[in-house]
């Protein structure tokens, strides 16, 4: 009885969880990777890594919401 | 106090600019940190107090009046915000839950009440207080129930993940958890203040310089568009107020619950 009250709890938490925090891993993975690839950028003297790291970091951090929140 | 009819320069119309709305003068000349925004943020406490005190200070089981009123308050905070994400610690931190959703609720409600019009919250360092509060207390709760080295690596290292791939994700669960989350916790309630209270001038400045300042047959037209669109968004305002008050302690809970139990 208890676990099948507790049941909708858990699922709207879980959702919640995901809703809030997946859109600041995306941003964080953004910010670390792109960060990363503009101090390369800039250490080299170039303008590749900038976009690289950015498109990296979001790719990453969907890929972790993936793992984290799919089941 | 300034109103919304802050002046605009020469014969044409200028849109409200956030320096004159928000960059308020001291109430009492000479003692500068005391603006309007600071009083309010005193009169909403006072006032989140006196009722609060009114409803619960000699509480009846059968409550009816101003205690029913804010009995319910409650319950919503406690069914909506503490329960999904606390459970059966919800209890325990229901005063700090009720106190914010209620301190927040009034502070943006003075955006508008009529002749105060100000959303306390569109100043960022009032946000600030709170969602860093909230900051310190979800480290401290961490800390203290998982182990300072349990916490960072619940954080960090979600499981089931293959091992190389840590060293990718790990820096970006804590950037997300640690400076991105409080930093969005507390712009998110500033942005949507500021915003709300820029729109709604706007719209007044409008409504008011076509119909008073510059009242001719051309520009009445648009003078009512101003005015039934300030009726509008003040709607949509208060929609916006209550639901950013409600997130706000939501995140709270949120964090707070996220802190108590490690995830998964």
């Amino acid at each position: 009885m208890s676990a099948q009250e507790r049941r909708p709890e858990e699922d709207g938490r879980d959702f919640a969880d995901a809703m809030w925090s997946i859109p600041s891993s995306l941003l964080a993975g953004m910010a670390i990777y792109g960060g990363l690839g503009w101090l390369l950028d800039r250490w080299l003297d170039m303008s590749a890594f900038f976009p690289i790291g950015t498109v990296l970091g979001l790719v990453l951090a969907g890929y972790l919401a993936y793992r984290k929140f799919s089941r | 106090m300034i109103t919304l009819t802050a002046p605009a320069h020469g014969d044409e119309f200028s849109a409200p600019t956030p320096d004159e709305l928000f960059n308020l003068p001291p109430i009492i000349a000479g003692v500068d940190w005391f603006t309007k925004p600071v009083l309010l943020a005193i009169l909403s406490a006072i006032l989140v107090i006196g009722v609060c005190w009114g409803a619960f200070s000699k509480p009846k089981l059968v409550p009816r009046g101003l205690q029913n009123v804010v009995e319910y308050g409650y319950m919503f905070v406690r069914d909506q915000v503490a329960r999904p994400f606390l459970g059966k610690d919800s209890d325990r931190f229901m005063g700090l839950l009720v106190t914010m959703f209620f301190l927040v609720l009034v502070w943006n409600l003075m955006g508008v009440v009529p002749f105060i019009q100000f959303p306390v919250a569109s100043h960022i360092a009032f946000p600030a207080v709170l969602a860093i509060s909230v900051y310190v207390l979800k480290i401290y709760l961490g800390v203290k129930y998982q182990g300072a080295g349990g916490y960072f690596k619940n954080m960090m290292f979600p499981p089931g993940l293959p091992k190389p791939i840590y060293l990718l994700l790990s820096p970006i669960e804590f950037l997300s958890n640690m400076i991105i989350a409080p930093f969005t916790h507390m712009v998110r309630l500033f942005a949507n203040m500021f915003a709300g209270h820029m729109l709604l001038a706007f719209f007044s400045m409008v409504g008011f310089w076509f119909l008073f300042e510059k009242l001719t047959p051309l520009g009445a037209g648009v003078g009512v568009l101003g005015v039934v669109m300030t009726i509008i968004f003040t709607g949509f305002e208060i929609f916006i107020q209550f639901l950013q008050a409600f997130l706000f302690a939501m995140l709270a809970s949120m964090y707070i619950g996220g802190s108590l139990h490690a995830e998964h």
